[in-house]
C-alpha cells in the first residue's frame, strides 16, 4: 500500500478502477524501482501483469511531463500488439489525460500523418515501424523528448537478429533524446542478466524477477503410437474441462488434430495461417464460452486475452523448457493461481523428451536465450540507416554509436568491414572518413526496415504430372537450385529441369540420391541439455524422479524390454551406438539438434574425403542418418567418430558448410542485407550465376558462418561430444539396427559433396576405368583373345588356354593388331608392333591388376604404364598419375 | 597440332604453324545486366582482363583469337561496356595482335576494334583450325576441320551415388554432321571429319550445364553434333569420359 499511496492521485485512482485490489507481487517490487528511474528488467511468467507493472510507475512520471514530441515509446513485436493489451493502455491514457498513439506497418496514412502534426505522448509501436521513425526530420524532431523506453517480449528479440537492430535504434535514439530510462519486460529466461545487458549496454539496471516453479502442476500422459488413439485422449480431456487449450507443434498438425476433433461442435483451430478474421472470430467464440477448446500453434502462446483457461494441453513434446512453461502459464487467470497442463507424449523419445521437459520447468531450469553478437548484415543495415538520416556521417561516429550496444560493444574493425562490402554492391559511397548514402539506399531500406527474411516462395511444378507440388523458399533457389538439382520436397525426390515463368519445372527422380532442405521455421531444436538428460534416463531407467502416470510407465518399460529380447543396445548419454542400415549408417547420439546438426557435417565431410563421394545427412535430436555408398559400413563410421580433433570441428565445419543447401541459402539471405540482392530481384536470371564465387572470402561469407555455426549449430556442444569420446567416457559400438535407430522424425536433409574437385574427379576416373572395355591377348600361346572389362579381369591374370601370364591389354580399336602379330613374315613395322605388345604383355605379368588399369587409359601405352608403375604411386597417388598421362596424351598431335 | 588448356582463364593454346591463344565469351558488361535484375556487384571485368593477361604471359602466343560475346548487353552497348573496352582491349593488343569472331552479343562492338581485326561471324580459318562464336551455322570453309566453338559456356557437373560432387566448367569434344550444317556435298575435296570443340566461357559467372545442352541444343552446331560418342574434358584438360558418362547414376539402377 505504501508503494500505492506515493503514486499520483488519479493514478491511484486508475488503479482502483481497474478493480485492483492491491498490487501483484511483482509489481509491489517494480514500481518503487520504476520511480527512482532505474533501468529495469522485468522477468515473469504471462499474466503477471507484468505490462501494468512497467506502465504504472510510467504513467505517473508522465502526469508531471511537458514538452512536445513523444515522451514514452512502447516497443512490442507485431504479434502482441493484440487488441487487448491496447484496449487497456488507451483505456489508462484517456482516464488520465494522456495522448496515445498507435503506428506499425499498416496504420493508415492519416493517423500517420496526425501523429506527425500532434505527437502522441505515448506512442505503441515495433521494432521496424521504430527504424521508420528515423527516417523522417519532423518524426527525429519529436523523438528528442522521449523519457522511456519500454520492451515488450525481450526475451524473444533478445535472441534475435531483429534485436540486435532494436539494440542499435536505441542508441541512435539516445543520440536525439540524451539517456532515457529503459524497461524490459521478459518471460522466465535462464540468463536474465545477459538480457538486461542486452537491453542497457553498459548501463547500470535492476532485475525483478517472478519465479516461475510455484505456479505450475505439469503431468505427462502416453494414449498409444496412433493420431486416433491420440486424438481420442485429447477429446476426453477437452471434455473434462469447461475450457482448454491445446497446443501442438506444426500447422499441419494444428489442422489433421481439427479435423479428427470435428465432430464435437466445439473444438477451433487457430494458427498464423489462418486469416486475421477467422482467428478473431475464434477467439470471439472461446471467450464467450460456445467454444470449448482451442488447437493452436505457438500463436496463443502470447498473452491475447481469450477469458479463463482451465486447462493446457501440449500435444506432443514441447521441446524446450521455455515453450512448456510459456504455454502452460496460459492457464488459470487470476495473478496467483495454479497453471496446469498437460503432456501427451506421442512416441518412445517423445515420451522421455517430455517427462525430461516436465520435470525441468517445474524445476525453473529454462533455457538460456542465444544473444547475436557481431551480426554484420545486422550492422551492414543500421549503417545504410545512419547514412539516409545523416546524409553524411563519419565513420568514427558510426562506431560510437553501435558500440554503445550489447551486441557490437566488441565490433572492433566490423564496422569498417562491413563499410567496405557495402561499398562493393553500391549501398554507401565511402569518402575517406566519411560514409554517404547511395542512390539505391532509400529503396534498400523501405524494403529492409526489418531483420526479418521476407521470403518469397517459389513454386514448384512436376512436368510430368503437370501440377503444383509445393514452394520452396526463394533464398534458397537462388542460392543452390540450379538445373540438374536433385531435393525432396513432400517425401519425394525431384530433379530440376528448367526455371522459367517464376516457377521451377521438376520431374520426379527416382534413385538420385541427392537430398536437400527446405527449412521449415516450425522445427523447434531440442537443446543439448534437454537431450543428454533424456539420455541419462535411457541409462538409468530410473523412472521415478519424474512422476510417469502408469501408461507412461509401462509403454517406456515395454520398448525398453523390446530392445533388449532384439539384443540390440539401448544408446544413451554415455553409449553411442552406430547400426548399418539400408542406405547407410544411422548413430545414435543424444546431443540434441544442433550438436548433432554440426556432428554429422563434420563427420559427412571427412568420410566424403576419404571415400570420395557425396554423403547424404538426415537429423534430429537423438540421430544422424547418413547416407552413404554400400562399400561404406559403421566400423568405417567408427574410425573417423573416435579419431576426430574436438579442436579441428569448427574448421572442419567451415570446408563442410561450403557448397551445402544451407550455406547457400543462409548466404543469399545475408546478402540481401548487404544491399548486393534486392527483395524482387529476378531469380530466374541470376541463380546461375556462380554466387558463392561472387561472396567467397568476404564478410557476407563470414556472417553466413557465424549465423549458421551459433543458430544451426552447436559447435561447442558437438566438441564436447567428441572430447567425451575421446577420453572413453563415452562408447561407441557398431550394432545391428534397432527399432530406436529406425524410428524418428527425421528433421532436416542436406547433403555434404568432396571437399576438393581432386576427389570427384578421381572418383569418375576410377569409375570409368572399370568400365572400360579392353580386349586381353595372351603373347605366349598367341591363341587365346577376350573382350571384357576391366572390372572383370582376374588378379593374377593367366591365359585359360597355356597358363601363363604373359597377357597383352589392347584398347577395342586394336583388336586387328593381334593378326598382325601372329604373321609368320614381318616387315619391319609389324615387327616393331609385336614388340610393343610384348613390352605390354610384360608389363602386365609384373605389374598385376594395376598395370591392367592403367594400360585401359587413354593414350596410355607400354611406356607409359611403365613410367606410371615405377612411381610406386599408390591409391589415389597412381590415380593421379593416370591423369597425368592421359593429360599429356591429349595434348599431342596423334589425338587432335 | 597441339592443344595446351590453360586452366585460369579459361583459355586454349593452339599450335599448328602459329601459337593461337582462343578464349570467348568474355560478357564484359554483365555486372549491369545482372544489376537491372537485382544482383549488385562491382566490375569484375579488370580480373578478367588480368587472367586473359596471364594466358598472354604464359603461352607467348601469335595471335589472340576472342572467340565472341566479348560484350554482354544487347541492343544497346551499356555505360560500363564503353568504360571498361577500349582499356582491356588495348590492353590486350599490347601484348598480342587480336582478333574477333562476331558473337550474338557483340552487335555494336565494331567500334572498338580496329580495321582488320574483326573476321567473320560465321566463322574464320586460322592455320587450318575453324574458330567460330557458335550462334550460327558455320561457313562452308571450316568443313572437315576442327571447329573452336564458344556461345555454349559448358559447364561439367559430376555425379556420384550420393549426388552431385562437382561443377566446373569444361570442354566438349564431338563430331558433327556435315548435312544437317548444311555443308554442300563435294566428292572431290578431300574432306578430313568436322569436328567441334566447344570452350568455356572466360566469364566466371556464365554457365549451362552441358547434359541439358545435349538434351535441349539451342545452336546448329549443338544440334548436329553427334552427342554419343562425344567426350568431356576439365578446364585444366583433364579428360573425364564421353558424354553419357555424366548422366545420373541413381536413376539407371531402377526404380
Amino acid at each position: 500500500m505504501e508503494t500505492q499511496r506515493a503514486l499520483d492521485r488519479r493514478v491511484q485512482d486508475c488503479i482502483r478502477a481497474r478493480g485492483f485490489s492491491k498490487l501483484s507481487e511483482i509489481q509491489q517490487k517494480a514500481i518503487p524501482l520504476v520511480r527512482e528511474g532505474r533501468n529495469l528488467l522485468l522477468v515473469a511468467p504471462t499474466g503477471t501483469g507484468k505490462t501494468e507493472s512497467a506502465m504504472i510507475p510510467v504513467f505517473d512520471a508522465m502526469m508531471s511531463q511537458t514538452g512536445g514530441g513523444f515522451c514514452t515509446l512502447y516497443i512490442t513485436p507485431l504479434r502482441s500488439l493484440n487488441r487487448d493489451m491496447l484496449q487497456r493502455l488507451e483505456w489508462w491514457c484517456r482516464e488520465l489525460g494522456l495522448r496515445v498513439g498507435v503506428r506499425h506497418g499498416d496504420t493508415t496514412q492519416t493517423e500517420r500523418r496526425k501523429q506527425a502534426l500532434h505527437p502522441p505522448d505515448l506512442l505503441i509501436t515495433t521494432p521496424e515501424t521504430l527504424q521508420a521513425l528515423f527516417m523522417g526530420k519532423v518524426l527525429r524532431k519529436h523523438l528528442a523528448n522521449v523519457r522511456y523506453v519500454v520492451i515488450d517480449e525481450i526475451h524473444e528479440l533478445a535472441g534475435s537478429k531483429r534485436g540486435a537492430q532494436l539494440a542499435v535504434a536505441l542508441e541512435r535514439l539516445r543520440e536525439y533524446a540524451g539517456e532515457f530510462q529503459r524497461i524490459g519486460l521478459s518471460a522466465t529466461v535462464g540468463n536474465p542478466d545477459e538480457v538486461g545487458r542486452f537491453l542497457c549496454g553498459a548501463r547500470d539496471f535492476s532485475i525483478v524477477c517472478v519465479p516461475v516453479t510455484k505456479h505450475l502442476e505439469i503431468s505427462v500422459d502416453f494414449a498409444g503410437d496412433s493420431f486416433e488413439k491420440q486424438a481420442a485422449w485429447v477429446s476426453r480431456a477437452i471434455g473434462r474441462h469447461e475450457s482448454t487449450l491445446v497446443f501442438v507443434n506444426t500447422r499441419v498438425t494444428a489442422e489433421a488434430l481439427g479435423h479428427q476433433l470435428y465432430h464435437r461442435g466445439d473444438v477451433e483451430v487457430h494458427h498464423g495461417s489462418l486469416s486475421k478474421d477467422v482467428r478473431i472470430e475464434a477467439e470471439e467464440r472461446f471467450r464467450s464460452g460456445s467454444v470449448r477448446a482451442l488447437i493452436s500453434t505457438s500463436s496463443m502462446e502470447l498473452g491475447i486475452d481469450i477469458g479463463r483457461i482451465e486447462h493446457v494441453v501440449q500435444f506432443g513434446s514441447p521441446r524446450e523448457v521455455a515453450r512448456l512453461v510459456q504455454r502452460v502459464g496460459r492457464a488459470g487467470h487470476q495473478m496467483d493461481a495454479v497453471s496446469r497442463g498437460t503432456v501427451l507424449a506421442t512416441g518412445f523419445d517423445d515420451l522421455l523428451e517430455s517427462l525430461v521437459i516436465a520435470r525441468r520447468a517445474k524445476a525453473g531450469q529454462v533455457e538460456d536465450v542465444n544473444i547475436h553478437l557481431n551480426a554484420a548484415d545486422v550492422l551492414a543495415n543500421q549503417i545504410a540507416a545512419l547514412s539516409v538520416e545523416y546524409r553524411e556521417i563519419s565513420r568514427q561516429r558510426i562506431r560510437d554509436i553501435v558500440e554503445r550496444s550489447y551486441p557490437f560493444a566488441n565490433a572492433g574493425d566490423l564496422v569498417d568491414e562491413v563499410c567496405t562490402q557495402m561499398a562493393e554492391h553500391g549501398l554507401i559511397r565511402i569518402e575517406g572518413e566519411m560514409v554517404r548514402s547511395g542512390g539505391r539506399s532509400r529503396r534498400y531500406l523501405s524494403s529492409n526496415l526489418s531483420m526479418i527474411h521476407d521470403e518469397r516462395k517459389v513454386v514448384v511444378f512436376d512436368m510430368v504430372a503437370r501440377k503444383t507440388v509445393g514452394t520452396l523458399d526463394e533464398s534458397f533457389v537462388v542460392g543452390f537450385v540450379h538445373t540438374g538439382a536433385v531435393f525432396i520436397t513432400k517425401g519425394q525426390l525431384w530433379r530440376v529441369l528448367d526455371m522459367e515463368e517464376g516457377r521451377i519445372i521438376v520431374e520426379p527422380a527416382k534413385k538420385a540420391k541427392g537430398e536437400l532442405p527446405s527449412w521449415e521455421g516450425e522445427q523447434i531444436p531440442v537443446p543439448f541439455s534437454v537431450a543428454r538428460e533424456v539420455g541419462s534416463l535411457r541409462r538409468s531407467r530410473d523412472f521415478s524422479p519424474y512422476h510417469p502416470g502408469e501408461r507412461p510407465l509401462e509403454f517406456a518399460a515395454r520398448f525398453l524390454l523390446e530392445m533388449d529380447r532384439n539384443r540390440t543396445k539401448v544408446p544413451h548419454d554415455t553409449l553411442i551406438t552406430l547400426e548399418n542400415a539400408p542406405e547407410g549408417v544411422v548413430c545414435n547420439v543424444c546431443a540434441g539438434h544442433k550438436a548433432n546438426e554440426a556432428l554429422a557435417r563434420v563427420l559427412s565431410i571427412l568420410l566424403s574425403a576419404r571415400y570420395g563421394t557425396t554423403v547424404g545427412i538426415e537429423i534430429d535430436a537423438y540421430r544422424i542418418y547418413l547416407r552413404l555408398p554400400s562399400s561404406v559400413k559403421a566400423a568405417d563410421v567408427r574410425e573417423i567418430l573416435c579419431s576426430l580433433d574436438p579442436a579441428h570441428i569448427e574448421g572442419i565445419l567451415q570446408l563442410a558448410m561450403k557448397r551445402t543447401a544451407l550455406f547457400k541459402w543462409k548466404m543469399v539471405q545475408v546478402a540481401k542485407k548487404f544491399g548486393a540482392i534486392d527483395p524482387d530481384a529476378d531469380y530466374e536470371r541470376i541463380s546461375t550465376h556462380r554466387l558463392v564465387e561472387i561472396f567467397d572470402g568476404t564478410v557476407v561469407q563470414k556472417e553466413a558462418y557465424r549465423e549458421l555455426f551459433s543458430v544451426y549449430m552447436d559447435v561447442p556442444a558437438a566438441a564436447r561430444i567428441v572430447s567425451l569420446v575421446r577420453e572413453g567416457s563415452i562408447e561407441v559400438v557398431v550394432s545391428p539396427l534397432s527399432i530406436l535407430g529406425a524410428e524418428g522424425l527425421w528433421a532436416s536433409r542436406d547433403q555434404i559433396s568432396p571437399p576438393t574437385a581432386d576427389q570427384a574427379v578421381i572418383g569418375t576416373l576410377k569409375r570409368r576405368l572399370e568400365q572400360q572395355e579392353i580386349i586381353l591377348a595372351c603373347m605366349h600361346c598367341r591363341n587365346w583373345k577376350s573382350r571384357t572389362t576391366v572390372s572383370r579381369v582376374p588378379d593374377p591374370l593367366r591365359c585359360p588356354v597355356c597358363g601363363a601370364g604373359l597377357v597383352a591389354v589392347l584398347k577395342p580399336w586394336e583388336e586387328s593388331l593381334m593378326a598382325i602379330v601372329k604373321k609368320k613374315e614381318k616387315n619391319d613395322e609389324e615387327r616393331a608392333l609385336a614388340q610393343r605388345l610384348l613390352r605390354n604383355a610384360n608389363i602386365v605379368l609384373s605389374g598385376g591388376k594395376k598395370a591392367v588399369t592403367a594400360l585401359a587409359a587413354r593414350g596410355v601405352g607400354p611406356e607409359n604404364a611403365s613410367r606410371i608403375l615405377s612411381t610406386l604411386a599408390e591409391g589415389d597417388g597412381f590415380y593421379r598419375e593416370i591423369i597425368r598421362a592421359e593429360r599429356n596424351y591429349i595434348r599431342t598431335r596423334r589425338f587432335w | 597440332m597441339r592443344l595446351d588448356f590453360l586452366e585460369t582463364g579459361p583459355a586454349l593454346l593452339v599450335e599448328e604453324d602459329l601459337r593461337v591463344l582462343v578464349a570467348g565469351d568474355l560478357h564484359l558488361g554483365i555486372e549491369s545486366d545482372l544489376s537491372r535484375h537485382g544482383l549488385h556487384i562491382r566490375s569484375r571485368s579488370r580480373q578478367r582482363k588480368e587472367r586473359l593477361l596471364s594466358c598472354i604471359e604464359s603461352a607467348s602466343p601469335d595471335l589472340l583469337v576472342l572467340l565472341g560475346d566479348v560484350k554482354h548487353n544487347v541492343p544497346l552497348t551499356s555505360r560500363q561496356e564503353f568504360q571498361e573496352l577500349p582499356g582491356i582491349l588495348d590492353a590486350l593488343r599490347s601484348k598480342v595482335p587480336i582478333n574477333l569472331v562476331p558473337g550474338n552479343h557483340d552487335p555494336g562492338i565494331e567500334k572498338f576494334f580496329r580495321e582488320g581485326e574483326v573476321l567473320s561471324k560465321t566463322g574464320a580459318l586460322i592455320d587450318g583450325v575453324g574458330y567460330i562464336h557458335g550462334h550460327t551455322y558455320p561457313d562452308p570453309l571450316l568443313q572437315g576441320h576442327l571447329i573452336i566453338a564458344g556461345h555454349h559456356h559448358p559447364m561439367i557437373s559430376i555425379r556420384d551415388e550420393v549426388g552431385c560432387a562437382l561443377r566446373s566448367p569444361g570442354y566438349l569434344l564431338a563430331s558433327v554432321d556435315d548435312l544437317c550444317l548444311q555443308f554442300p556435298e563435294s566428292p572431290e575435296r578431300e574432306a578430313g571429319e568436322t569436328r567441334v570443340l566447344f570452350i568455356p566461357a572466360l566469364n566466371e559467372l556464365a554457365g549451362y550445364d552441358i547434359i541439358r545442352t545435349a538434351k535441349e541444343p539451342f545452336s546448329p552446331l549443338s544440334r548436329c553434333m553427334n552427342t554419343e560418342q562425344s567426350e568431356v574434358f576439365l578446364a585444366d584438360g583433364t579428360f573425364i569420359g564421353p558424354l553419357g558418362s555424366l548422366e545420373d547414376h541413381g536413376d539407371a539402377e531402377g526404380a
